[in-house]
């Protein structure tokens, strides 16, 4: 063998830039694709064979599929967006009700319907009370909600109206949201989506109501008319036919479109390696854009069609639909248009066959003598978790031209982290509580729960910068527990095969259901944190939020857990019932103006704040808080570094957990009651923005997220003296999570800081050029970036 | 013999602090100019600054005798500027005959023609560009380059990560294409003597300065004074 040939060989095996096993499978990938059709079709024959009749028609009926296809329509969506932009919008499934709301309206009574835009108007009216005369503060001059194009639209024009308007809305998306993030941290993306997530169908609700509204049905069918009959004993509706087919076709022609022709070509270059792209002369951002078009087109066109058959779009149901969305995009890989289809249809026909199940089935799981609930969103998780780890990494990472600066975690000051600083806040609180009337006294008890659960996600999403959405199901499974353990305690099951019985859930007296609490809420956040030590990012974004889900209709929505109608009591010691007239009478002082809401609760709530506050701002200085952020940086160099990164992130996990638990115990105790609608998976994603809005990466941006939240101080400021309407609270929440992902990752607390050292700056240099040369921002980049 | 590439006084780098200062340059129709200089000099972002990804400080670049300033980087690559940049930015996902097609706009032809320079790809077009070797995945960068048909072609560090000997097969192409194509050839690498052999002319930078500029043939002779640029003697 010769120097030359052994060369060429060594170069082979030892090549620098060789692409990770996963990106490159050496099995073509049509193969892969025939044999697992096969494998698929089999097992369906099988299971055909087995299954009764009457299960059968169950699975394969008219509603399931039109569910797979208004699914599918989210998920094409989302998959399209990803490979056109990198983006996994987790708003996509707002986005199909928005534009089904537009297509419903516009048929029904020939209005385009606007969103409602704040009144610039109304604070200073709120103050100065001009227009008051005339009656309520609505009556001062407001924007149109509407424009009327005069009578109902048919079908024709009203869907090509609607489809148009679809277009403009995914290039305004793609403009506005997240062109300027194309080169953002995950974070910052998956916060944007969350953004448009709670704002599209907030100003859905404030347009309309929260009640479904109703669809009119379409020219070529007749509703109710008899279903066809088909092969196989399956009979289904003309309308349901018709999505399955336009759900095939779209999928196909995605397909060939991608595979074939020059544009999807380029899109997938760009998605791979936008530099490579751009150098050979394609524009990543018309990609981007037009990629965004044609999403919002499909979803909306889909959105419109399974409305129609549902007769209905529910602004509080059809959002959720994101997470079998999200599952299925995740069976496609985020690229394959086909897998996609075929697990969305799968999964909205799992919807009837689950209930089927549960109703008609002996075995089917109990709790209480009734059919355990929300089977059918447990499914979705279970795909996930399935899919993950089989997969270990699904989403093929995206190449850009600069992969982004995450948010600055400042090192908190000394006198923060020694004594001042909590004694202060201490000393200012509770001179408040004198001063304050009972709103704000309330408003504040509220922002102080606010900022454990904002504290709780600061530990896992700031220092460690794993995102997870399930923050409130880990506080309510504490809220309950507490309920349990404080009313009905102790609760005792049998062993099986034996006459004994043991205590699961002891009797607790006050405090210890707390700890308890937070314990329980720790380990099953590091059930949660397994799959975080294989996915990251995006994917671990939407482990979480399917968890999240999943507790949230299966185990809050279990009647033996919430108590039915009535909630789940919470037995709280006299002292810090929230609801009381107390009045204390300490040394000579009066405590209390003897009115609701009683001012111990905020102490309470202040006492646990500075206590984990606290804990967390050392954390922030310590070894393990280095390691933190040096996991959050790079995981490869901090395991080179010797930090264990796994067990970085489970330590992440468990205290995140554990905070949020303990906050789910003071919401308990405070309110002295547990109501699942505080627990839900959509307070989880809301709690994610306020806290990075206030500042996800330090403890001063919990503090200031904490004052957001809603029944906070900053929103009991805008309804109380500005009288803004409290319905503007998701609104607003929402618009500032999708600005602060863009214009100020480091949130409120961050933008104090620089103001504070610009200042500061200011004052110690006299020079005036030199602070354009060295911004403060630039001193930090060294630190953590 | 028209100049491709003009850069005159430029100012570069990033976050408004200046990596290249006061950087003329010029590559004409035709012509091999290698730029050299030790790490940090500042040429690859003299590169990414001639394709636009990198914004210009003070001065200006003219590409084709049009300045870039304020035009987007993919319009300047249609105008014919083709450039290998450092990591080859291939299409891993995407087999080598549709890396190629991608830049083809015209069809199949300058595939075909890309291909002449480079038969080595011919047998493995179906492969997925993310399982070639090295050496394969730059001859694979270079002809994609090639299928735009491009006027003046910018090839950084074509060297990295690749043993000499198949740097030594590659280098010449680049002569034979600019001999061929007219084209013009900018082409920044580490192996200076290799590079000086195929070259016409050459510049070297050192901490953003110019520090030599000639013929590369008269460089290639004096070997004091491309050391003494690289090692900081040089005045």
């Amino acid at each position: 063998m010769n120097i030359k040939n052994w060369l060429s060989e060594r170069l082979k095996s030892g090549r620098s830039d060789k692409p990770s096993p996963e990106t490159v499978n050496p099995v073509p990938q049509l193969t892969r694709n025939l044999r697992a059709a096969f494998l698929i079709v089999s097992a369906a024959v099988v299971l055909w064979a087995i299954i009764d009749p009457e299960t059968r028609t169950n699975f394969v009926s008219g509603s399931g599929i039109a569910q797979g296809a208004l699914i599918a329509a989210i998920a094409l969506g989302v998959v399209l967006t990803y490979r056109g932009s990198g983006i996994v919008n987790f708003a996509n499934s707002a986005v199909a009700m928005y534009v089904a709301y537009f297509y419903a309206v516009l048929r029904r009574d020939g209005d385009l319907f606007l969103p409602p835009l704040p009144n610039p108007l109304a604070p200073i009216e709120g103050v100065l009370h001009i227009f008051q005369d005339k009656g309520a503060w609505t009556d001062l001059p407001d924007w149109p909600t509407r424009i009327s194009l005069g009578n109902e639209v048919s079908f024709w024009p009203a869907l090509l109206i609607s489809l148009v308007f679809a277009m403009l809305f995914g290039l305004l998306l793609h403009l506005l949201i997240f062109q300027p993030l194309r080169h953002s941290p995950p974070l910052a993306k998956v916060v944007a989506s969350i953004g448009l997530f709670i704002l599209l169908p907030a100003v859905i609700i404030r347009r309309f109501t929260i009640q479904p509204f109703a669809v009119r049905s379409m020219p070529f069918y007749k509703q109710d008319a008899a279903p066809l009959k088909l092969p196989f004993g399956i009979s289904i509706g003309a309308d349901a036919l018709t999505i399955a087919i336009l759900v095939l076709v779209l999928t196909f022609a995605l397909w060939f479109f991608f595979q074939k022709s020059r544009f999807g070509l380029s899109t997938r270059a760009a998605s791979e390696n936008e530099k490579g792209a751009v150098l050979l002369g394609f524009s990543p951002e018309f990609l981007g854009a037009a990629n965004w078009v044609l999403s919002t087109l499909i979803t909306g066109l889909l959105g419109i069609f399974a409305a129609t058959i549902q007769r209905s779009v529910d602004p509080g149901v059809l959002p959720a639909l994101i997470i079998p969305a999200l599952t299925a995009a995740l069976v496609g890989g985020f690229t394959s248009f086909g897998w996609t289809t075929f697990a969305s249809l799968l999964l909205g026909m799992q919807f009837g066959l689950i209930k089927y199940l549960e109703i008609n089935h002996h075995w089917f799981f109990k709790s209480g003598g009734t059919p355990l609930p929300g089977g059918e969103r447990l499914i979705p998780l279970l795909v996930i978790v399935v899919v993950l780890y089989l997969r270990g990494k699904s989403l093929p990472v995206r190449g850009s031209l600069s992969a982004g600066r995450l948010p600055f975690s400042p090192t908190p000051s000394q006198s923060s982290r020694r004594y001042l600083a909590p004694a202060s806040i201490f000393a200012v609180v509770i001179l408040a509580l004198f001063v304050l009337t009972p709103p704000f006294r309330l408003a504040l008890s509220n922002s102080l729960v606010g900022v454990i659960l904002c504290l709780s996600i600061v530990v896992v999403t700031g220092y460690v910068g794993q995102i997870s959405l399930a923050q409130m199901s880990f506080a309510g499974i504490s809220a309950f527990l507490v309920s349990k353990m404080t009313v009905e305690a102790p609760i005792r099951l049998p062993v099986f095969f034996t006459d004994y019985h043991i205590t699961v859930i002891p009797h607790m007296p006050f405090p210890f259901p707390i700890l308890i609490g937070g314990f329980v809420a720790m380990a099953v956040g590091m059930i949660v944190a397994i799959p975080a030590l294989r996915v990251r990012g995006v994917n671990l974004a939407i482990v979480t939020l399917a968890f999240a889900v999943a507790v949230d209709r299966v185990l809050f929505a279990n009647k033996s857990i919430n108590g039915g109608f009535i909630g789940a009591k919470v037995d709280t010691p006299n002292l810090i019932v929230g609801a009381r007239d107390v009045q204390y009478d300490f040394l000579g002082l009066t405590a209390g103006d003897g009115l609701q809401p009683n001012p111990l609760t905020a102490i309470f709530c202040l006492l646990l704040v500075v206590i984990l506050c606290y804990m967390i701002a050392n954390l922030r200085i310590s070894a393990t808080g280095r390691s933190m952020l040096a996991t959050r940086n790079n995981e490869r160099a901090a395991a080179a570094a010797g930090v264990n990164v796994a067990g970085v992130k489970m330590l992440a996990f468990a205290i995140s957990a554990f905070i949020a638990g303990v906050g789910g115990a003071l919401i308990a105790y405070r309110s002295g009651g547990v109501t699942t609608d505080k627990f839900t998976f959509l307070q989880s994603l809301t709690f994610m923005a306020f806290a990075y809005i206030g500042g996800i990466s330090s403890v001063s941006g919990a503090v200031a997220g904490g004052m957001l939240v809603s029944g906070g101080i900053f929103f009991t400021f805008l309804t109380n003296i500005l009288h803004v309407p409290s319905e503007f609270t998701l609104i607003l929440g929402g618009l500032g999570l999708v600005f602060a992902a863009i214009q100020n990752p480091e949130g409120l607390s961050g933008s104090l800081r620089q103001q504070k050292l610009r200042i500061s700056q200011i004052l110690t240099t006299r020079k005036r050029g030199s602070d354009e040369l060295v911004s403060p921002v630039g001193k930090e980049v060294g630190v953590d970036s | 013999m028209s100049v491709l590439l003009e850069i005159e006084n430029l100012n570069t780098g990033y976050n408004g602090v200046s990596v290249v200062r006061g950087l003329n340059l010029q590559v004409s129709e035709g012509e091999v100019v290698a730029l050299l200089g030790p790490n940090g000099a500042g040429k690859t972002t003299t590169l990414l600054t001639a394709s636009g990804l990198v914004p210009i400080i003070s001065g200006d670049i003219k590409v084709f005798g049009k300045s870039i300033k304020g035009r987007r980087p993919h319009l300047i690559a249609r105008d014919g500027l083709a450039h290998v940049p450092e990591g080859r930015s291939l299409f891993y996902q995407l087999t080598v005959a549709e890396n190629l097609r991608l830049g083809a706009a015209k069809g199949s032809a300058d595939v075909k023609k890309a291909l002449g320079y480079f038969p080595a790809l011919e047998p493995i077009l179906d492969r997925r560009a993310g399982l070639l070797s090295g050496g394969e995945q730059q001859m694979l960068a270079m002809a994609r380059a090639l299928t735009v048909n491009p006027k003046l072609l910018m090839v950084d560090e074509m060297s990295l990560g690749l043993a000499p000997i198949i740097v030594e097969r590659l280098l010449p192409i680049l002569r034979q294409i600019a001999a061929e194509t007219g084209a013009g050839v900018l082409l920044v690498e580490q192996h200076v003597h290799m590079a000086l052999q195929v070259a016409d002319r050459a510049y070297v930078l050192s901490h953003g300065e110019l520090v030599l500029e000639g013929d590369a043939a008269e460089i290639n002779k004096d070997r004091s004074l491309i050391q003494a640029s690289y090692l900081g003697g040089a005045k």
